[in-house]
């Protein structure tokens, strides 16, 4: 590299000229980010609709303790008070919430009309969030800190529904007439958005009137970093202090006291298009999954960064082992030759996409495991957004996939109802399977907690009996975090990051 | 095409034609981007759905919702007519996505990239002057050895981009420390992204330069100057200026393209610039940024191209205009013996490569093997899924050489014939000149799909402009000097005067450009495969290997190692192959 000195000195030159052109952050130029126990965070997925928690965004929002509900999940995966602190079930489709005393961000009260203002907004965004994707939720403001809220069809799950970050509660300033919403500094958190320089970085302060006592953190200096490699670079380079999600091919690079594995609600598998080509026929739907071994995957495309599939849910999802239903009534898997003669060298077409690194090359590994059980395999990968009415038009005779198991309602059934129920507007594996359907719906009409989850395995024996979908890992998550910060929140949930507690040592 | 008259010295084309073919240029793109979502079967409601909530649900409710708000039902056109409505009042409008105003997004992300392409632009002048110092100091006292490599130009060029940009986040970001590892911050942020565009650049420039600046060395003039006792800076100086205007087109598509181009570096380094936002935009067929960067992206690059004819003029002086200047003709040069023995251990290096690695197989995975480094079993190591990359490389040779030498000659003879059509064509180069290759990947994939040939069919589409460039210029000046004049008054048709003139004058340097390109070629092809342009995994490809490795590049150095050097052997292998078969050649017709 001789050039670099002359490089470096043409390019000092030009300092004075090109002063203008860099994204400088807000607050004082003068202190260095990190001081005054100020977290740096490197976050992955950039502000789409600007912080709006009606998109994307609406996790940074939590993950950064900015907004509540009026519940949350605890880490049991049951609701627990945040904004309501306590709520009771009038009748099947009425619920009474409690509000207790908090503040928002501007200084004004949170009163019952301030949540039913939000949540109205929230049922009438112009593309409606996925949580209120099959209810209607009507609030009523009681007295100051009472809400009712009432649903036209019964919803057990409705205090789950609650604590998604999309349906979090902001003071009357947020809320634009022309439908956007803005978090700064109209949250609840115990930390308040301050500024939002486009997609590249956010301030924070803390929130000196949080109901829940002062966060340990002054404030959080947040980069978003799209690039994975970026991150892990930022955190070894010592620019950031928590780096989330770190790709499996970096993790190894990370000092052991940095890096922090959580089992994620993601599994990745393999779905296969029961409704035409090779894979409507269920004996080679179950050659194939006889075939393919997400085991081997674990340590070769996932560096040890995953468990091999259980079924559907995996470790993150604490009580899906212990009430976990054996898979009954399977198809028998055709022999190699089988295989040859029913496909007739038909090729089989395998897709999956590149925004995920790991998928394209499970998608090489299986495609090896399935040529050798006779199957002729020809690859499509592509960018997501490209593919994705291909996939839905059932263009494909297999796909691998990942997928979150829990949505933003935290409860299983949205993600079967949507993937694997008749109806389903995701089901790429276009089941359509009366004793699926019924599984299904029983769970989801199901109140009482405990039998609802043993509803839901047994919904998801069913849809595993049909071979539709053949789960192969449960991915990890590796967020690195730097040797001297304590308190950081690992959720296999990925919607808390940053608490009360999280601080630099 | 080549009028007798416009190589007279009343040859100044009418201006207007040249404005006319500039307009045309950029509103046929527009109208094109303008056009994607339509064109494309891909529903523009489910990508800005998409864009906005990974989880959301595609329900065709919410599909009407989106297209409703976005008045996707109005029609290009309607669409098309509103933009350009806002634009004369300063207004782009606002995205799809966000619902943000684009203008202040575009405006910040476009100053980004200006920056650091001012950067690489330094880097660049830096490490050409580096690479054609020798030849401009020996030339200047009529010293020139009998013959040159070029292939340390030839090595530089072939770096991938994202490789080296890899490898100096790591290497100054990370272990020294000396700078951030990304951001955009202060100067010192541009240091390493603008030291990974420039490099490369600079070598493509500094080879093209070194390449002309013997036959300037060579014209009679500067003999006699030096017989004449000039000093030996002031031939120097003369030189460079005849040599440079020659040069000087291609920093349009090797630096100022670079605006919109560099999305891998500004992906690694983080930079919130122009190319990301645009891949983003194109992505989510989010029309209202999209169209507000192609054509800032056009704008820069009609200025760039006026600001570069406008040096030329300068430095070519009046001679331009009035028939003036001296033909620069190539000695009939000797390559020295060096280059003929790097040429050999290439060709015998890759050869060994191809024919060790084919009579392996590339496809088989072993989860067991992974990221082995080089043994006996595996010459080259394995990939993180135990594959054998020596395999894999001979068995992508032939594709990924064949494919990119196939484009790579329709480019040419696509820049050659629209370098001779003259100032018409002029904005036609310059507006796809800066149009990053996703683009038209995308308006590619749009008309015919995903396809093995669309990669190809797409990088022949916006290929063709260095050589357009370098061809248009390089006839100017060809057409502009004397023995030309001499021609015609003797009564040489056109098709005498393409064909001993024009054609050998401009043949040569075309052709050192485009094998010092052939590496980027290769590059841009792999990088379609998103889009579904081109082979699908696991097939090897250089290029895809090259992609595919990148992440390990720390880890497993070895993954990346192969193909690149192999990419570096074909560029110095075609490099000094050429110049040994044109001795050849040369010495078969003249005997």
């Amino acid at each position: 590299m001789r050039p670099t000195p002359l490089g470096i000195v043409a390019a000092l030159a030009l300092i004075p000229v090109l002063a203008g052109c860099f994204v400088s952050g807000t607050g004082d130029p003068g202190a260095p980010a990190g001081s005054g126990g100020r977290l740096r965070v490197a976050l992955a997925v950039p502000p789409v609709q600007a912080l709006s928690p009606y998109s994307n965004d609406a996790t940074v929002l939590s993950k950064l303790s900015v907004a509540e509900g009026l519940t949350a999940l605890g880490e049991d995966g049951a609701a627990a008070p945040a904004l309501a602190k306590s709520w009771s079930r009038k009748d099947t489709t009425t619920w009474v919430f409690e509000l207790r005393e908090a503040k928002f961000h501007d200084g004004t009260e949170v009163t019952a009309e301030s949540v039913v203002n939000a949540l109205d907004h929230a049922g009438a965004a112009k593309t409606k969030p996925r949580v209120l994707s099959d209810v209607t939720l009507t609030a009523k403001a009681e007295d100051a800190d009472t809400v009712t809220i009432s649903t036209k069809t019964a919803d057990p799950v409705l205090p789950f529904r609650l604590a998604s970050p999309a349906l979090g509660i902001f003071s009357a300033k947020a809320y634009a007439d022309d439908g956007t919403v803005s978090p700064i500094g109209a949250g609840t958190g115990p930390f308040r958005i301050t500024n939002l320089t486009g997609k590249t970085k956010a301030t924070l302060d803390r929130f000196e009137d949080y109901w829940g006592g002062k966060a340990e953190a002054s404030g959080i200096d947040v980069t978003w970093i799209a690039d994975g490699a970026a991150r892990a670079n930022g955190l070894r380079a010592g620019e950031v202090d928590i780096a989330e999600w770190i790709p499996t091919a970096q993790a190894k690079l990370l000092d052991t006291d940095t890096r922090h594995e959580v089992p994620s609600v993601r599994t990745d598998s393999l779905v296969l298009n029961t409704a035409g080509g090779v894979f409507a026929d269920a004996s080679l739907r179950a050659a194939a999954r006889e075939a393919v071994d997400g085991s081997a995957l674990v340590d070769s495309v996932f560096g040890g960064y995953a468990d091999p599939a259980q079924g559907l849910f995996g470790p993150a999802v604490p009580w899906a082992a212990d009430k976990r239903v054996e898979v009954s009534g399977r198809a028998t898997a055709a022999t190699t030759d089988q295989v040859k003669s029913k496909t007739q060298g038909t090729t089989l077409r395998l897709a999956t996409y590149t925004n995920r690194a790991e998928l394209p090359e499970i998608a090489t590994v299986l495609q090896q495991q399935l040529e050798k059980a006779g199957f002729t395999v020809q690859q499509d990968v592509r960018e997501y957004t490209q593919m994705e009415a291909d996939l839905l038009a059932g263009e494909y005779d297999a796909l691998v996939f990942s997928r979150v198991t829990l949505l933003d309602t935290g409860d299983a059934v949205a993600y079967l109802t949507s993937d694997f129920s008749s109806t389903g507007v995701y089901n790429i594996a276009r089941v359509k399977d009366s004793a699926v359907d019924q599984a299904i719906t029983s769970a989801a009409e199901e109140g009482d907690t405990a039998q609802r989850q043993q509803k839901i395995m047994r919904a998801e024996a069913e849809v595993l009996r049909t071979d539709a979908v053949v789960p192969l890992v449960h991915e990890k998550v590796v967020q690195g975090i730097g040797a001297d910060v304590e308190g950081v929140r690992l959720d296999p949930r990925e919607r808390s990051l940053i608490g009360l507690d999280t601080r630099l040592k | 095409m080549i009028s007798t008259k416009s190589t007279g010295a009343d040859a100044r084309p009418p201006r207007w034609r040249a404005g006319a073919g500039r307009v045309a240029a950029g509103t046929t793109l527009l109208t094109a981007v303008a056009l994607l979502p339509w064109l494309s079967a891909t529903d523009p409601a489910l990508t800005v759905l998409r864009a906005r909530s990974a989880d959301q649900d595609p329900t065709p409710a919410q599909l009407a919702a989106v297209r409703e708000q976005l008045g996707l039902d109005e029609g290009p056109f309607t669409h098309l007519g509103h933009w350009l409505g806002g634009l004369s009042r300063g207004d782009a409008g606002t995205s799809w996505v966000s619902g943000e105003p684009v203008l202040p997004q575009v405006t910040s992300a476009f100053a980004v990239s200006t920056t650091l392409m001012l950067g690489a632009l330094v880097v660049t002048i830096a490490v050409a002057a580096l690479i054609s110092a020798r030849t401009l100091c020996l030339g200047s006292r009529q010293a020139l050895p009998p013959g040159r490599g070029g292939t340390g130009a030839a090595f530089l060029a072939a770096l991938p981009k994202f490789l080296l940009a890899s490898l100096l986040a790591t290497v100054f970001g990370v272990w020294l420390g000396w700078f951030p590892s990304s951001g955009w911050e202060g100067p010192s942020s541009m240091v390493l992204p603008a030291l990974a565009l420039g490099v490369p650049s600079g070598a493509m420039i500094g080879g093209l330069l070194d390449h002309s600046l013997p036959a300037t060395f060579h014209e009679p003039w500067a003999r006699t100057w030096h017989a004449g006792g000039f000093s030996s800076g002031h031939v120097a100086r003369s030189a460079l200026r005849g040599a440079l205007a020659g040069v000087l087109p291609q920093l349009l598509p090797t630096v100022v393209a670079l605006v919109g181009g560099a999305v891998a570096v500004e992906k690694i380094f983080n930079i919130p610039g122009l190319g990301r936002l645009a891949l983003e935009a194109a992505i989510a067929q989010d029309l209202p940024p999209l169209q507000t960067a192609t054509l800032a992206l056009a704008l820069l690059g009609v200025a760039a191209g006026l600001l570069i004819q406008a040096m030329r003029h300068v430095l070519l002086g009046p001679a331009l205009r009035d028939g003036g200047l001296t033909a620069s003709h190539l000695p009939a040069l000797r390559p020295r013996r060096s280059t003929r023995l790097v040429a050999g251990l290439c060709a015998l290096t890759l050869l060994t490569l191809v024919v060790a690695g084919l009579l392996r197989d590339p496809l088989h995975v072993d989860t067991a093997a992974r990221l082995l480094p080089p043994s006996a079993a595996h010459p080259l190591g394995t990939d993180a899924l135990g594959r054998d990359l020596l395999a894999r490389l001979g068995h992508g040779a032939l594709r990924t050489a064949g494919l990119a030498l196939g484009v790579t000659t329709v480019s040419i003879v696509t820049g050659l014939l629209l370098g001779m059509a003259g100032r018409v064509t002029a904005g036609l180069t310059e507006v796809m000149s800066t149009l990053p290759a996703v683009l038209i990947g995308l308006l590619t994939t749009a008309v015919t799909g995903p396809s093995v040939w669309g990669a190809a069919g797409a990088v022949c589409l916006i290929g063709w402009t260095p050589y357009a460039a370098q061809a248009a210029a390089l006839l100017e000046q060809e057409r502009a000097s004397g023995h030309i004049l001499a021609s015609v008054s003797c009564g040489a048709g056109p098709t005498h005067l393409l064909r001993h003139h024009l054609l050998p004058a401009v043949l040569p340097a075309v052709l050192r450009n485009a094998l010092l390109r052939l590496p980027t070629t290769v590059l841009v092809l792999a990088s379609l495969g998103f889009l579904g342009l081109g082979e699908q995994p696991p097939t090897p490809e250089w290029g895809r290997l090259l992609a595919e490795n990148q992440p390990y590049l720390e880890l497993a150095p070895w993954t990346v190692l192969g193909a690149a050097g192999a990419l570096v052997l074909l560029s110095v292998l075609a490099m000094s192959g050429t110049a040994v078969g044109r001795r050849k050649a040369r010495g078969a017709t003249t005997r």
